[in-house]
């Protein structure tokens, strides 16, 4: 058995040695998170068949659960830690040939760091546990963000930094308050005491945790600083911070939210806050003119429509939320590797710059494509089953409210269609005639195989979805299931 | 009065906090907003060290026969403020790395003249 302590142990060794390396060859440094991760990416898929069985647990330091730091590998872990090992695989061939500009082994370091703290956060069966990786995560994304060093960079990360700083004080008082109650920090162990979350002992702690990982989740009123950081981050990092971090933000709402309190009071708040955040972010992306500011506003979108099916509750609708996520976190990393490229080469993040791409550079423009197309939801892409099964869970409620809220969602995938096809036109079929005496340019081959790898997972399981449902379901069920997630730690 | 002594510690704790808290959000200098995240930092600590104390308690070390549990200071908060503060001067520093790296740009660090990013 692979002990899943090494998902995290890997990364983090590894991050500390790049310097190292970088003593010996320059050269090397940019292949340790490339190994880093291919690692990890396997022994999370060797680990999966075991954990669809039954959870895998870990004590740290042979102490038992309540006492101990444990770690639960089950299949909500898993599935996160091949979705961040994938990505960050994929990304991390990207940056072979996209980082060439000042330190580079800051950013292999720091971006090793960002993973491995995504990795602690998921993995985690401890409540401050699940803060400090949190921590290992905002901190290196608060210096990702700034690595350029521009003017638009260092503004960004400063309003990031603040804004973070803040949410993770408010989670480290919900820590504080709920260990005053409780007397101990495992999330197992604090689930089977809490009863009900409408005392205010108990509520005032809920509030803030899922205020502070709001911040990091980008929920609707704590969004500010979400648009400035992903859209002056170079692009590698854009495509992590908008495909993992905030996924791992809602990830640890979610936990919270489902198995640490078992708020089924809250939900349908949560409800309303996941359209509000969609019809904002979507509204907001519909308006810009830069081209990573729109994706940027797209994912606050995103989130909100995965929050709106988390929020349902129904095994149907969880299972469709992270069949969403699972499709947010592919296409979006696709769109801002293959947008970031075509910046690159054009020099200008506006949309009007993108005029006569389609000739220019048909690979990036097709890739770019296919993830506008899996993000707007059309079949056979993978966008397509996810928002299917959301709409589709909803409208098995059969309530009058749920209704209401769908018909918000489908006007919300309206306007995403409509600014995102607006970028396919200008790519298309703008600009002068003469741009096609231009020549074409292909990208190098560490740019293109990371998007055509992404093109390939996403039309793949948009034609056959059942690669994936299976571990969702379990993945739903783990996260509806507290009594069994209580009793599978604590026996 | 038998109140103010009793919570004297938990009153001093979430002051700073929101004391912090209103400095963040009312200061337009960033050196003075990052102070006010500092000083918020310093009031979580000294709750979570609160929560666990105990008047004239002593170290949970069972050095000496006939000593008792339950005159004993909780260890679990104090081992989560170090964890805390090795955390808050990570974030400190970087934060005025940034404010030092935002002056080369601006020339200033009134936070109201620096608007590159707009909605």
């Amino acid at each position: 058995m692979v002990n899943p302590i090494l998902l995290i142990v890997i990364p983090l060794s590894l991050a500390f040695v790049v310097p190292f390396f970088g003593f010996i060859s320059k050269k090397i440094e940019k292949f340790i998170p490339f190994v880093a991760l291919l690692a990890n990416l396997i022994i999370s898929l060797k680990l999966l068949p075991q954990v669809l069985e039954k959870p895998v647990h870990v004590s740290i330091g042979g102490f038992l659960p309540p006492f101990g730091i444990n770690l639960v590998a089950g299949p909500v872990g898993i599935l996160f830690t091949i979705l961040i090992a994938l990505v960050g695989f994929l990304v991390s061939i990207y940056a072979f040939t996209y980082i060439k500009e000042k330190d580079q082994e800051k950013y292999h370091m720091l971006y090793l760091l960002l993973l491995t703290g995504a990795t602690g956060v998921v993995l985690t069966g401890d409540i401050f546990n699940l803060f400090v990786f949190f921590e290992i995560l905002c901190i290196s994304s608060y210096s990702l963000v700034a690595y350029f060093g521009d003017k638009a960079d260092i503004e960004s990360a400063v309003k990031y930094l603040i804004q973070g700083a803040i949410g993770s004080s408010l989670v480290l008082i919900g820590i504080g308050l709920l260990y005053g109650q409780f007397g101990t920090l495992n999330m197992a162990d604090i689930a089977s005491h809490i009863h009900s979350v409408n005392s205010i002992p108990i509520f005032v702690p809920l509030v803030l945790l899922i205020t502070g990982f709001g911040v990091e989740a980008a929920i609707f009123p704590l969004n500010a600083w979400l648009p400035d950081a992903h859209s002056s981050a170079p692009s590698s990092i854009s495509a992590i911070l908008s495909g993992i971090a905030i996924e791992v933000g809602l990830y640890a709402m979610v936990r919270v939210v489902f198995t640490l309190f078992g708020a089924s009071s809250i939900l349908t708040f949560l409800l309303f806050l996941g359209v509000i955040t969609l019809l904002i972010g979507e509204l907001c992306a519909f308006s810009q003119e830069n081209i990573k500011r729109m994706l940027a506003y797209s994912s606050i979108g995103q989130i909100g429509l995965i929050v709106f099916a988390l929020s349902i509750a129904s095994s149907y609708g969880v299972t469709g939320g992270l069949f969403q996520l699972v499709s947010h976190t592919l296409g979006k990393a696709l769109l801002f590797l293959a947008a970031g490229y075509m910046i690159y080469r054009s020099g200008s993040m506006n949309i009007s710059s993108f005029e006569g791409m389609g000739r220019k550079m048909p690979y990036t423009s097709l890739a770019f494509t296919i993830g506008a197309f899996s993000i707007v939801g059309l079949p056979p892409f993978i966008g397509f089953p996810g928002k299917f099964m959301i709409v589709k869970a909803a409208l098995f409620k059969q309530e009058m409210l749920f209704t209401i809220l769908i018909f918000f969602i489908l006007l919300a995938t309206i306007i995403e269609g409509a600014y995102f096809f607006r970028v396919l036109q200008v790519i298309y079929f703008k600009g002068e005639k003469s741009t096609l005496s231009q020549k074409r340019e292909i990208a190098p081959l560490s740019i293109l195989i990371p998007i055509f790898i992404f093109v390939g997972l996403i039309v793949v399981i948009g034609i056959y979805p059942k690669l994936i449902t299976d571990v969702l379901e379990s993945s739903a069920s783990e996260l509806l299931n507290r009594a069994d997630y209580i009793k599978s730690i604590l026996p | 009065m038998n109140f103010l002594s009793e919570y004297i510690y938990y009153i001093g704790a979430f002051g700073l906090i929101f004391i912090g808290l209103f400095i963040v959000l009312v200061k337009k200098n960033l050196i003075k907003v990052i102070i006010g995240l500092s000083i918020v930092d310093t009031g979580i600590n000294l709750f979570l060290i609160t929560l666990g104390y105990i008047k004239s308690g002593t170290a949970p070390i069972f050095s000496e026969p006939g000593l008792k549990a339950d005159n004993m200071v909780d260890p679990v908060p104090q081992a989560l403020v170090l964890t805390a503060i090795v955390i808050g001067v990570a974030v400190l520093a970087l934060a005025l790395t940034l404010a030092i790296k935002l002056y080369k740009h601006y020339g200033t660090l009134d936070l109201r003249k620096i608007k590159e990013q707009k909605w």
